[in-house]
Formats: C-alpha cells, structure tokens, sequence
C-alpha cells in the first residue's frame, strides 16, 4: 500500500510541480482577479524578451547600501533602466550594516516599498503569518522568464522547498544555474611543492598533507582557520554527508527510514566529528581556530606562522596574497579542490537558491501589479537583464565579440582586470552590485571569474551532488513550538561538537551526549518535524 | 605608587587611540601582518586623501554637525524648562509631571509603534525626526533638577521682591548660576547626538541624510560581513585603514570638545547629586 503511494507521490509530485509552478496555484482559493490591474503591462510578454512598460512607471525598492559602492543617482545604471523599461525605480536607501532590521521595521510598520530584494530564503517567513508579503507562487504566470528558468535549470525540487504549510511561497529567490562552491581551504602551495606534497583528494590525504607540514614545522599549527570555524566545519560535514557550521542544518533526512533524524546525532555526524577531532589532537589545526576573530587568523597566515586556512576565491587575492607576498618574499597561495569525504566526492545541492525578492502584499492593489511582475521578471530573470546588471551597456561598458566574450572596456575597473583605471563598474555606474546582479547562468556566472577561479571551478563541475530533502513545511502554530525546540538541541549540538573536536569533551561520551540531547526534546522535535513531513507527502 | 598605577590606567586608555592614529597612517599590508602598534609603518596619507575626497563623507559630516548643533540646542531649552519647573516645590501637580517623565524611563512604546509614530507625524527624512524624539533626556532632566533644587530659595524670593518676573528669576538669576550644569547637559547631549546612528537609520532613507556615524557603521560592517558573505560580487573589502582614518576624522572634533567642557564637568556632576 505504502509502496504504491510513494510511485503515485513520485510520479505525481512532477506532474503538480510544473503545474502548480508554471500555472498559477492549485485552486483551492479563489482564483485572484487581476483585471484592472495591468495598467502599463506588455500584453504578450513572453521569455527572452525585452519588458517596455507601455506608460512610464515608477516602484518603490529598498536598496541595501554597500560602503565601497554607495548608491548615486546618476548612476547609468538608473537612466539605462529607465529607457529601457520605462520604469523608474525610487530607492529607499538602507545601510547594509543594518539592512534586515530596518527591513523588519518596514514590513512590521506597513511601510515597506514594494519591491524587496536581498532576502534570504528563510527570512521571509516571520512576515507570511501577518499577511505583509506577497505569495508570489500564485503569480508566476506573469513571469515567463523565471518559469522557463526553473523548468530548464531543473529548479522545481529547490523551489518546493520554499513553500509554506499553505502551499504557496512568499520570496522570489535568486537561482543558479548550477551549484556553485566557492569556499575552501587555501594553502601556501610554495611549501607544498618544496616539501613536494599534492593537492589532497580526499580528507585522509588532507590529514597527511598537513602532517607533513607538520614535520616541516614542528613549532606550528598547519592551519589555523577563520570565520570560526564555520566555513571548515561546513565543507567538511558536507562531504561526510551531514551539515555543520554554516550549513548547519537540525533535521537531516534519512533515505533508507524515509524520515528525519536530528543531525547532532546521527552516525555520520560523529564520523565528522572523530575527524576533526584526530586533527586537532595531532596539532594539525590550531585549537583557537574556533574562538579567533577572522584578522588574528589571517594575521597568522599572512606572517608564516600557518600555512592553511580557508578562503573563497575573493579571499585569496584580497586578504591574504598582497600581505603574505610582502611579509613572506617567494610565498604563494591558492584554493585548493574540495576533497572528497566518506559521502563519496560530492557536493551539497543546498547552495542553488540565492537571496532574491519579496514582495510587499500593497502591490496587488496598485494598478501596475501586472507590469511590475512582468519588470521583476526581465529585471531579475531574463538572460538580457542579467547581463544589463552585471556587465552594464554593451558598447559603454563593455563589448562582446563573436563567440560571447565579454571584455570590460580599459577605462573601467571590475574585480581588478583594468588595475588603476579612471571608473570603476560598480562605484561609477552602478552595475554588478549585490542588489541585482547574483547567480543566474554559470556562463555570465564565470565571465568576471579568473583563470586560476575557472580552473577551480572545472574541477568542482566534476563532483556529484547530494539529494536535497525533502520540504517540511510547518504550520505556524508548529514552527514557533518548532523554534523552541531547535534553538537549545542546536546551540547544545554546536556547543558538544566544539568540546568534542578540541578534546575538551572525550568522544567515549557520545551516548550521554546523545541522551542530553533527548532530554531537550529532540524526539518531540523530530515529531514535529516528520508529522509535517508527513502531511506535506500526502498531499503530493 | 599612585603614579605608576595611574599612569598604567592613561597607558590602558590611550593605547587603541594611538593604535588606530598608526594604522590609520600605515600601510594596509602591515597593518594585516599585525606589526602596528605605536607606530605608523609603511607611512602614507593616501587613505586620508581618499576618504577626504568621497563626498558622500563630507555630506554625511555635515548632517552629523547640523543635527547635534540643532538638536543639543533644542533640547537644552525644553530640558532646561521643564527642569527649572519640576523644581519648584511648591507647584502643584509636580509629582504627576515627574511621573510622567520617569514613566518613559521604564516603558515605550517600542520600535515599531514608535516608526509609525513618527512617520505618521511626516517627520522622516527630516531633521525633526532626530531632534523631536530625543529633546528631553530623562536623566539629564534629573540631574538638571536637583541642581536648580540646590539653588538657596532665598534667591528667588528676593529677586521677587525687587520685581522680576518668573521668566526674568530664571534668565537673570538661576541661569547665571548654573554654568556648571549646562556646561555639563551640553557635553552630554552633544555627545549623545554625535554618537547616535539608531534614529538615523531609522528614519532617514536617503544616505545624503545620514550622519557619519551611519556612514561609518556601514564602512565597519562592510569590512567584517564582506568576507562571510560569500556572495561574488557583491563581495568587497574595506581596506583596515580606511576604517581607522574614518574612526579618527569622526573621533576628533568631539574629542577636541571635552578639554573645554571638563572643569565645568565634575563640578556640575557633583553639585547636582551629592549636595542633595
């Protein structure tokens, strides 16, 4: 009987995805009447196509701030947007510093503007019960752009994930074509070549790799991390088929049971854990790597006194390799592949939905709705206006020859490509900044990326990736009881690892570990968890 | 003895002034080995032309001294009013007007009633939303208080006889003899409003209106969030002496305040609370 629901839910949960994503939602609800409200909107938009408001219109939008590119109103990226859109947009400016919180005030004081960008996937959901924001979902017929996106990026598994107890979601995120791993560890590839060691493949050879080191400089920790940690403990756990630090995730699902399990305590977490552990017991990562500010860290790196440390690819070339070249002379740095772990050469699929869009729920009583939908989707979506945000106007910004490349024009500087040019893409015209342009296809993806990021790249296209699990959605009575379940097993999980892998806590305690965690409600929590699951399996 | 504990405490509290001064003249790759101290190495002025020359910064620097002049003179007459009342024994209805002032100590109506509030009145992206809700301190008003409370009562009974009226006790007399305590209340309050970013940033969405403490909380923030962030693009760094010469333009004129107002200041404190 079970057998046969799961093919009928497997079967049929396609069928109702690409339905319920590309029509508008399931007809439970009255179907929202949208006449009257398409005033300035393109009668026949359609994907790949350019969106023209037929009247000129303007929208509100919060604009979080970046201190190295503050907003300016002549910006060519406004005029270039106005012209070819016929839309203006009217920024409330809010410091980055502090852009959430004043995003809370707003949509807390039904004063928000009614475009809302760089919201998490996540973040939305304190304002779905107080009807503030927009169920998007019942909209994306009005969005030809996105929905061919999610259909041929195989978007649809991510953007269930998204929805609430009640079917539908609230934030339009910002997608990826393909996974995109950036972070890892970076190491001083001058010692590494003349102590003659190879890039590890996997987190065993990482561990001689550093024991080698080790023997090199007995006086030193190989690596002494930043970001806490986190960045370590997320792509290590990741490739030991759990989650950890940054990608700390309380429910993991279990395939074989077809439910749950709290992370903290399932196998292959304490596997996790016993490795690291075996590193810091043999001096191979430095014990304070977990408590240190990130310039202490770097500071180490950058002077000699470690070797390794993790890094995106900005990282390498903006905090570490100007200092070290000067203090350490002959001393290089690169990224090194992620390596495999006992989940095989993987990569999370978690990483493919962005920051994107929520929308104030006042819109749909402007008379522009449907244009502004239709704006959202060319401005966001469409190939022309991901490549208008990032690399601006071809011919003022930039140029493209016959196979697509695109080079930056001389007199315009970009991630370091025109060293010491009079503009700068971002300060002076206002393209490639975080508010508009992220994700999207790999190849406009890669277009600012280096030589040495592209061959990084290559090799992580070469990974499989990991199954995303299965949604959960919670009602919002289960997600506040939810909330104050997870939040003591998390912050006791986090702390417990931590003590385990520094060797304050011996790993023969595991199993009180594992009881400390039931006595604070980790089975009520997993109930919670699977009892959505659950109801959320039946519908499909 | 004193001296060398003293001098350790003067050690203690001017070192990260001196620090940030040095990095703020260093070179950034020294500054992220860790090697300035007290010292600027790799000399240069290069961040300090920079930063001078973004006018968003000088834009923001005004606001920062409009609001505080305004402000701190606003809020110096009413809390000067109001105090000088509340110190009348004899007036009636004196307990209910203290009640309500302390009232606002302990509760509000918390932050988003409050941005209703003001936005409702048509007060953001002005100067008043900063000024208005913050004219009266009820500390300051306290202290104010108990000062004037201080004052020989005799003082006022004879001005009264030689005919001034209530208005003319409080200009000719009680404020002559108050230089102390506003000296003190101007410090305070000007201090309050040079430092403050919250109102700002709440009320204020142009960044041609922000102060340059907002400026500079984002220039901070944005040098320790950029690396976490992860986001490509949108991934940038602020160089660590940008910060620290931003720190000491912002630092200075106020710094600069305190010599002035500190002899008035101990003597103010002191009269308003213990002689009480």
């Amino acid at each position: 009987m079970l057998s046969i629901r799961k093919k009928v839910i497997a079967t049929g949960a396609l069928v109702a995805l690409v339905a319920g994503l590309t029509a508008c939602a399931p007809g439970d609800d009255a179907e929202v009447d949208l006449s009257g409200k398409d005033v300035g909107a393109m009668a026949n938009f359609a994907a790949g196509e350019q969106f023209t408001a037929t009247e000129p219109i303007n929208f509100s939008i919060l604009f979080s701030d970046h201190p190295n590119y503050p907003l300016k109103k002549d910006w060519l990226l406004w005029s270039e947007l106005t012209e070819r859109t016929n839309v203006t947009l009217e920024p409330t400016v809010v410091p980055m510093s502090d852009y959430e919180q004043k995003r809370s005030l707003l949509v807390g004081a039904g004063k928000a503007p009614l475009i809302i960008p760089k919201t998490y996937p996540g973040q939305e959901e304190a304002y779905v019960s107080s009807g503030a924001v927009l169920p998007v979902s019942e909209y994306l017929d009005l969005m030809p752009n996105l929905s061919e996106k999610i259909e041929k990026w195989d978007l649809e598994d991510s953007f269930e994930g998204l929805r609430q107890a009640d079917g539908e979601f609230y934030v339009l995120p910002g997608v990826h074509e393909d996974i995109w791993q950036d972070y890892t560890v970076a190491f001083r590839t001058d010692i590494m070549e003349q102590l003659g060691l190879e890039d590890p493949k996997d987190w065993d050879e990482f561990r001689d790799v550093l024991a080698a080191i080790k023997t090199a400089y007995p006086d030193s920790y190989p690596l002494s991390d930043r970001f806490k940690g986190d960045s370590l403990l997320n792509v290590v756990a990741m490739t030991f088929g759990t989650s950890a630090g940054w990608g700390w995730d309380a429910a993991s699902w279990n395939e074989d049971d077809k439910k749950f399990e709290f992370t903290g305590a399932t196998e292959e977490y304490r596997a996790f854990v016993e490795y690291l552990h075996s590193l810091v017991a043999d001096g191979l990562i430095d014990p304070e790597s977990f408590t240190q500010d990130d310039d202490s860290a770097i500071q180490k790196f950058v002077s000699g006194k470690s070797f390794a440390i993790s890094s995106n690819a900005q990282t390498v070339v903006n905090d570490y390799r100007p200092a070290l070249t000067e203090t350490v002379p002959g001393a290089t740095v690169a990224k090194i592949p992620l390596p495999a772990g006992p989940a095989g050469n993987v990569l999370s699929e978690a990483t493919r939905l962005e920051n994107g869009i929520m929308i104030n729920a006042d819109a749909l009583k402007s008379e522009n709705f449907t244009a502004m939908m239709q704006f959202i989707d060319w401005l966001w979506y469409s190939d022309e206006g991901a490549e208008f945000v990032k690399w601006g106007v071809e011919g003022t910004t930039f140029a493209k020859d016959a196979d697509g490349t695109r080079t930056l024009n001389g007199d315009i500087d970009f991630v370091g490509v025109h060293p010491g040019a009079p503009k700068h893409l971002q300060k002076d015209f206002g393209f490639a900044t975080g508010v508009f342009a992220y994700g999207g296809a790999t190849e406009l993806l890669e277009s600012t990326f280096s030589e040495e990021e592209l061959a990084f790249q290559a090799v992580m296209k070469e990974k499989d990736v990991l199954p995303l699990a299965p949604p959960f959605p919670l009602e919002e009575s289960e997600r506040e009881q939810a909330t104050l379940l997870e939040t003591p097993l998390s912050d006791t999980a986090k702390q417990a690892t931590l003590r385990f892998i520094l060797g304050q806590r011996d790993l023969s305690e595991w199993d009180d570990y594992v009881t400390e965690l039931e006595g604070k409600g980790m089975s009520r929590y997993l109930d919670l968890v699977n009892s959505a699951y659950d109801r959320y399996a039946e519908t499909q | 003895m004193n001296t060398l504990i003293l001098l350790g405490v003067v050690g203690v509290t001017l070192y990260p002034f001196v620090n940030i001064i040095a990095q703020s003249f260093s070179g950034e790759s020294f500054i992220r080995a860790g090697e300035v101290n007290l010292w600027p190495k790799g000399f240069n002025t290069t961040t300090y032309q920079l930063v001078l020359s973004d006018s968003l910064f000088w834009t923001n620097y005004r606001n920062t001294v409009v609001y505080t002049v305004v402000a701190t003179a606003i809020a110096m007459v009413l809390t000067t009013c109001y105090a000088y009342v509340l110190s009348k024994r004899k007036l009636r209805g004196r307990n209910v007007l203290i009640g309500i002032a302390v009232f606002t100590m302990f509760f509000n109506g918390g932050l988003i009633p409050n941005y209703v509030l003001i936005s409702s009145l048509g007060l953001t992206n002005s100067l008043w939303a900063i000024v208005l809700p913050n004219a009266i301190s009820v500390f300051n008003l306290l202290v104010m208080k108990s000062f004037f409370e201080n004052l020989p009562e005799e003082l006022d009974e004879a001005a009264q006889i030689d005919g001034l009226s209530t208005f003319g006790i409080l200009f000719r007399i009680v404020l002559p003899l108050s230089k102390a305590v506003m000296a003190t209340m101007v410090l305070f309050y000007a201090v309050a409003f040079w430092n403050s970013w919250f109102q700002a940033f709440l009320y204020m969405d142009r960044a041609d209106l922000f102060p340059v403490t907002v400026y500079l909380r984002n220039l901070i923030a944005g040098a320790s969030t950029a690396a976490s962030s992860g986001g490509g693009t949108d991934l940038a760094q602020v160089a660590s002496n940008i910060q620290s010469v931003t720190m000491v333009l912002t630092v200075l004129p106020i710094l600069c305040l305190y010599p002035f107002v500190q002899r008035h200041f101990v003597s103010g404190i002191m009269l308003g609370s213990v002689k009480g």
